[in-house]
């Protein structure tokens, strides 16, 4: 009995189950030596999506170098991109992707300069330097499987097992590709340089190099290179395997080589065993010893409807678009452009997308040379699949439980074994995609494991939540505890004093905290003012929401008239102060005179006193800040601050009795700043009494800003356009509140019921208003407004959807 | 006449007595601890906890529906985990309360520029995967985001959206028949072709 | 700009059901052949007719299903059913008969189960057994091989006899006015007469036998048998069901012979008589219903074998292809679910 050694010395292949041999057509490709095309007008790098570490090092209109490193990272699988070329980079932009799916992702665009500028190598004797150094620079150089899968190469040559054995992959079984096939008659001795520092990585005891029979120049240009080569402890040589559909796989390589079966879900390091492609081999030596990452591979372009079909060195990135006009591509009706062999290549629906680092094919057959694509007919479950499937599976079956969408069936049957090399589909009498099937399973039992793996996550970080929750209870119930103890110790005679203390610090932080914005500079007081605003819309908006709920006895007069709008359009600023003034003192009248209607209003918004007059003085400042804004006079603002504050203060004391009517005031306070803007108007004066003319003061101030402020006009188009939201939620439900019914005059009116709704119930209105007058200064908050208004606009509707 | 009997009598105490060894070693044998039905119906629950079904939180509604309350109390999982329910506890499947119109997998998104940093949705996310601080602008952790929908009603200015969870590379399905096809002739194309 | 999509593989090898079909009719020829030159053109009229009304059958009930009809039509399978159940009936089986046995393998067995594919049983061996239940006298009553028939049928009476109307004169006809033409069949003749308490010995004296295992009967099975091979080397079947069946009738017929000549009756008769060869390459590797694992494959016709042997030898049926068909259909899903080949990765591997 041998041993496995030496029955690999010898060359004892074993059988490999399955597999199929379709014409090969290599012909077409493989006569000519490899040549290069023109540079293309773009390349598209796009950026490694792996491992989500990976960082841009390049800006837009960036010059880079040919070979310069596009991308910084850390992952374990991370691998950089590199400038295939020198030259700017024109958009860093999302395009389509040389995938089955063509979906966009994140590229590089870079515009060469012609001038094909090599970044600094680094060249190196690779016995000279340590294995980490290697692997280094081949990680550097983003060397990935030039097979096709593209697997990150470092990986493979750092593993955590000894290996024993290196299968360099020359077999190229599938039909029309012979990218590999001409690198190893036109590369031998390259090629072979790789494999020495694979070697020299690795230090396996035996090394093969596969290759099918098909390409026998190919067998002697590497037998004649490996006859001079020495190295130590380990034994190289070429196996010459018969050919078959799917030897190349790299499963059934191992298989056929040793034997041995990778077991299912490992990976063949497990065995002791590394299987490299040629052309990683030859990437491997040209990074290590020349210094160059990989930015260009060898691609085999080929098919009855490419004019000059052959191999070409493309660098990566190359649009295929340009590597087809320049071998005199003829597209026909159906064409298909297959991206890799046509057993395992997929067809890809648009042109402009990259060639990368695993794409060893682009095929553009005719229809003779392939065949068309038939119906799917009925399984007859003659079993061919099963014969031919390389992997042992029983395709049918799976196909019977991926069609049904019984992935969880499919999955018993093995389905993760299947390395989709499309056997079954080939063999298939019944022209059944299966591969399409077992994909789509594949994603989908993907997809739900994904969604397991979320949920359990979810559960954890739910309990996890619950725990803290109940932990911080627990320490707060433990603080209370300790501290009630510790008042019933000290509680013995001055604990009314201590109370009336507390009190008196509340009291003064209040006093301090409401004096604060006046007394800052205008920009701080602007920020304050801002966020005192947002809170105060918030709660304008809850108040809204339950004046809505219960509105019912909400009775407005419509009593507004349209001139209070467009009067108001050239304010002379002193005026308006001045009317300013005479409209407060007005307000201030009115409020006393008649709280009724406010009162009513906003007892259905049923705010509490305490947030009455919380919001009173915090709605005070704002309003003197955008009162003043609108006078442009910094100075008066404060002044004009300092008193709508004292009036404030005096309202809050005055109201303390009645929720009702602190509201009441507040709101007076509001429309006695807001009728700044509309002083000229006679009609003012009249409305101030009513309760109505914040409303209106609304409107006015939207017309008026628009003339003032191209900026402000687009805010307050879209208050207008909230409004107008509103208004259309507002129609449907007139069916209701009798109020409602009431103000059917006309769209305005009812556009502006609904905002006098609002206001009275203490402020969106400050929201709009305010907004706008400070644009100039902070347009932030203006976006915020706006957003609010959205916000209203939106939760309006669900209200009313509700009820 | 006597001995038969006391024969029939005989064999039946012993054959009572097999089989009654026999279901008492069984029971020992396979032994199950606690309700499996309640760990089973969680497991098949999206676990998003999102409060919908009236239980507060996925283990919960699982326990009441191994008690027998309805199977189809539960939107985020729509029909499929309502199916799946259905099979478990042996019983009719039963249409969702709420015609659940999609059932897309959607994550909530802040949009921070408009955040005022009320800390609202914090609270209000059952996995914690909403992150920041009072004041500071919150955002969602994305991949912890069970799409549950809670945040979006407590937020204030109203800045947080659902958005339907986008197909990627990563987790496309290879539907390959739902890609847009068009089929050009050789005509069409050296027209396109620029 | 926009090219056609499509999934891996691009490549098909073009072969298709309808060829595979079209093979299997193809190589029944050889048998039809012989069948016709010793038991007369009924077998040819049954063929026409079971064919036409098969087509007609499986386009009436595409249109009902709304599924196409053409492409259906053009597989193929509809025809290989009908050859099938025309060549198992006695070839002067009266029209109605065939009628009715295509009409319940196309509508009731394919169709209503799924349609091609998804049927459990072979479509014409379930025929056969309704017609074998429904109707035995006719089913039993074999033709004379032309050679030892006082009056051969030729085309024209074969017609006639098969064309006639009324079931009972059609009996009549062949039990006493033709009584010669008709006859039963060398399995029947030794079931009937190892019952009488003749040895196996001297029942295959009788004319019929003409000292082999039964006149045209050998060389009706060797046709079928070259036929089969064909098959086979088309690789339109595959070796394991044919095989297995042959294998096995051959083990236990030859412990029956050994253990008791005067009993039972050499391999030779079992293999080389009644349906044996026409079941193992043509009936039995239908693939729809069989299993479809290789060593699935062996373990169906194994069974089918042994089932031939024991029903011809101690049931009530002379031949017993199409029970034993059925039965062995009935667990080829269990086969399927049981025997499974070792997916690659699945074996406790060695490492180097």
């Amino acid at each position: 009995m041998l041993t496995l050694l030496e029955q690999l010395d010898k060359g004892t292949l074993w059988h490999s189950p399955g597999g199929i041999h379709p014409p090969g057509l290599k012909t077409t490709s493989n006569t000519q030596s490899i040549k290069r095309l023109p540079l293309a007008k773009e390349f598209i790098i796009p950026i490694p999506q792996v491992g989500d570490l990976a960082t841009l090092t390049v800006k837009l209109n960036d010059h880079v170098l040919k070979g310069q490193m596009l991308t910084n990272g850390k992952g374990f699988t991370y691998l950089p991109v590199h400038a295939p070329t020198s030259g700017k980079i024109k958009a860093i932009e999302k395009r389509s992707s040389n995938h089955a799916s063509g979906l966009p992702v994140l590229c590089c665009v870079i515009e060469p300069d012609g001038e094909e500028t090599w970044t600094p190598l680094q060249a190196d004797q690779a016995s000279l330097l340590s294995n980490d150094a290697i692997i280094n620079k081949i990680k550097d150089a983003g060397i990935a499987g030039m097979g096709g899968a593209a697997f990150p190469s470092h990986i493979k040559l750092n593993p955590a097992s000894d290996i024993n054995l290196v299968i360099i992959n020359g077999v190229e079984c599938e039909p029309f590709i012979t990218s590999d096939d001409r690198l190893m008659r036109e590369h031998a001795n390259e090629i072979i340089d790789g494999v020495k520092i694979i070697h020299q990585l690795l230090k396996p005891q035996r090394i093969v190099i596969a290759i099918e029979d098909n390409k026998p120049q190919a067998v002697a240009s590497m037998q004649k290179s490996i006859e001079t080569l020495t190295l130590d402890d380990c034994k190289i040589r070429v196996t010459v395997i018969p050919t078959k559909y799917p030897s190349g796989g790299e499963k059934q390589l191992i298989q056929i080589i040793t034997g041995n079966e990778v077991p299912s879900g490992a990976i063949p390091a497990q065995l002791g065993i590394v299987v490299h492609n040629v052309g990683t081999a030859y990437a491997i030596q040209d990074a290590v010893t020349n210094g160059k990452p990989l930015i260009e591979r060898v691609v085999t372009l080929t098919g009855e409807q490419i004019g000059q079909p052959g191999n070409y060195w493309i660098p990566i990135g190359t649009p295929i678009k340009h590597a087809l006009q320049h071998t005199a591509f003829q597209a026909q009706t159906q064409q298909k452009m297959i991206i890799g062999g046509p057993m395992m290549g997929y067809a890809i629906g648009e042109l402009q997308v990259p060639i990368l680092k695993g794409t060893n094919c682009i095929l553009a057959p005719s229809n003779n040379e392939i065949g068309p694509d038939l119906p799917e007919q009925a399984c007859i479950r003659c079993g061919e699949c099963a014969v031919a499937c390389p992997a042992l599976l029983l395709p049918q079956q799976l196909f019977w439980h991926a069609k049904s969408e019984e992935f969880e069936k499919a999955a018993s049957y093995h389905l993760q074994d299947c390395i989709e090399c499309g056997c079954c589909s080939y063999v298939c009498p019944s022209d059944i995609p299966l591969v399409e099937y077992y994909r789509i399973a594949k994603s989908a039992l993907k997809n739900v494991a994904h969604e397991k793996k979320q949920a359990e996550q979810a559960k954890l970080r739910f309990e996890a939540r619950l725990k803290r929750l109940d932990d911080e209870k627990q320490a707060r119930e433990a603080k209370s505890k300790a501290a009630a103890d510790k008042r019933k110790q000290s509680m013995s005679s001055n604990d009314k004093d201590a109370v009336a203390l507390a009190m008196a610090r509340i009291a003064a932080k209040k006093k301090a905290s409401a004096a604060e914005p006046g007394t800052e500079s205008s920009t701080t007081a602007n920020k304050k003012a801002s966020v005192n605003a947002a809170i105060e819309r918030a709660k304008a908006k809850k108040a809204a929401k339950a004046a809505q709920t219960d509105g019912p006895s909400v009775v407005i007069p419509s009593a507004n008239t349209d001139t209070a709008v467009t009067d108001n359009t050239d304010v002379d600023p002193k005026k308006a102060r001045v009317a300013a003034a005479v409209a407060r003192a007005k307000a201030k009248k009115a409020a006393q005179a008649n709280p009724q209607p406010e009162a009513n209003l906003v007892s259905q918004s049923q705010i509490s006193s305490v947030t009455a007059t919380d919001s009173e003085n915090t709605a005070t400042p704002v309003i003197a800040d955008s009162a003043e804004y609108a006078v442009v006079d910094p100075k008066k603002a404060r002044i004009a601050a300092a008193v709508a504050r004292a009036k404030a203060k005096k309202a809050a004391q005055a109201n303390s009795p009645s929720s009702a009517q602190s509201t009441a005031e507040a709101v007076q306070i509001k429309t006695k700043q807001e009728t700044t803007t509309e002083t000229t108007d006679p009609l003012s004066s009249a409305v101030a009494d009513n309760t109505q003319i914040s409303e209106k003061t609304v409107i006015a101030d939207s017309v008026d800003n628009a003339i003032v402020d191209p900026k402000k006009a687009r805010i307050a188009a879209a208050v207008a356009k909230a409004k107008a939201k509103k208004l259309a939620q507002s129609q449907p439900k007139s069916h209701q509140p009798a109020n409602q019914e009431v103000v059917s005059n006309d769209a305005v009116d009812n556009a502006r019921v609904d905002t006098v709704q609002e206001l009275s119930s203490s402020q969106p209105a400050i929201g709009t208003n305010e907004a706008p007058a400070m644009a100039e200064l902070d347009d932030k908050k203006a976006r915020i407004a706006a957003a609010v208004a959205k916000a209203k606009a939106k939760k309006l509707a669900q209200q009313q959807q509700k009820d | 006449m006597l001995s038969s009997i006391l024969i029939a009598v005989a064999v039946l105490t012993a054959i009572a007595l097999v089989f009654g060894i026999l279901l008492g070693f069984a029971s020992q044998k396979f032994k199950v601890e606690g309700n499996p039905i309640v760990d089973q119906a969680e497991a098949l629950l999206p676990q998003t906890q999102c409060g919908q079904c009236g239980y507060p939180g996925c283990r919960p509604y699982a326990q009441a529906i191994a008690n027998g309350d309805k199977i189809n109390k539960c939107p985020p999982g729509g029909t499929a985990t309502m199916e799946k329910l259905a099979e478990l506890m042996g019983i009719d499947p039963q249409p969702l309360d709420e015609a659940v119109a999609d059932n897309t997998k959607k994550v909530a998104y802040i949009r921070e520029d408009e955040c005022i940093g009320c800390t609202k949705c914090i609270q209000a996310c059952p996995v914690d995967a909403i992150l920041g601080a009072g004041k500071l602008m919150h955002t969602v952790i994305t991949k912890d985001c069970t799409g549950c929908d809670l945040c979006v009603e407590p937020c204030p200015v109203d800045c947080i959206d659902m958005v339907e969870v986008k197909t990627d590379l990563s987790n496309w399905d290879w539907k390959l028949t739902h890609q847009p096809i068009q089929v050009l002739s050789a005509q069409q194309y050296e027209d396109k072709r620029c | 700009m926009a090219f056609k999509i499509a999934s891996s593989p691009h490549i098909n090898t073009r072969s298709l059901t309808s060829g595979v079909m079209f093979r299997v009719v193809l190589c029944l020829i050889p048998g039809i052949g012989a069948q016709t030159y010793f038991f007369g053109f009924g077998t040819l009229v049954q063929l026409a007719l079971a064919i036409s009304v098969a087509l007609t059958a499986e386009a009436l009930v595409m249109v009902l299903r709304k599924r196409p009809v053409m492409s259906t039509l053009s597989d193929n399978s509809a025809l290989v059913t009908a050859s099938l159940l025309a060549i198992a009936i006695p070839p002067l089986a009266p029209w109605w008969m065939i009628v009715i046995g295509v009409l319940f393998a196309i509508v009731i067995v394919k169709h209503l189960y799924g349609g091609l594919g998804h049927n459990v049983f072979n479509p014409a061996m379930a025929a056969y057994v309704l017609l074998l239940v429904s109707f035995p006298v006719q089913m039993t009553s074999w033709v004379a091989p032309q050679s030892l028939a006082i009056n051969p049928a030729d085309l024209n009476s074969s017609l006639q006899v098969i064309f006639s109307h009324s079931a009972t004169m059609t009996s009549e006809y062949f039990q006493l006015g033709y009584d010669a033409v008709a006859m039963a069949t060398p399995l029947d003749t030794i079931k009937t007469d190892l019952s009488m308490g003749l040895t196996a010995t001297e029942s295959l004296h009788k004319a019929i036998f003409s000292g082999s295992v039964g006149v045209g009967w050998f060389w009706v099975n060797i046709c079928y048998l070259l036929g089969g091979l064909c098959l086979l080397k088309m690789k339109v079947i595959r070796w394991q069901i044919s095989t297995a069946i042959i294998v096995s009738i051959l083990i236990c017929s030859g412990f029956g012979f050994l253990i008791s000549p005067d009993t039972h009756v050499s391999p030779l008769v079992h293999i080389f008589s009644g349906g044996t060869m026409l079941a193992a390459f043509f009936i039995a590797t239908d693939p729809v219903s069989a299993a479809t694992s290789p060593r699935g494959r062996l373990i169906f016709g194994a069974m089918i074998g042994v089932l031939i042997y024991v029903i011809r030898t101690f049931g009530g049926y002379p031949d017993a292809v199409a029970f034993a068909v059925l039965l062995a259909n009935m667990c080829a899903p269990f086969i399927d679910h049981y025997i499974r080949p070792r997916t690659y990765g699945h074996r406790s591997g060695n490492a180097l």
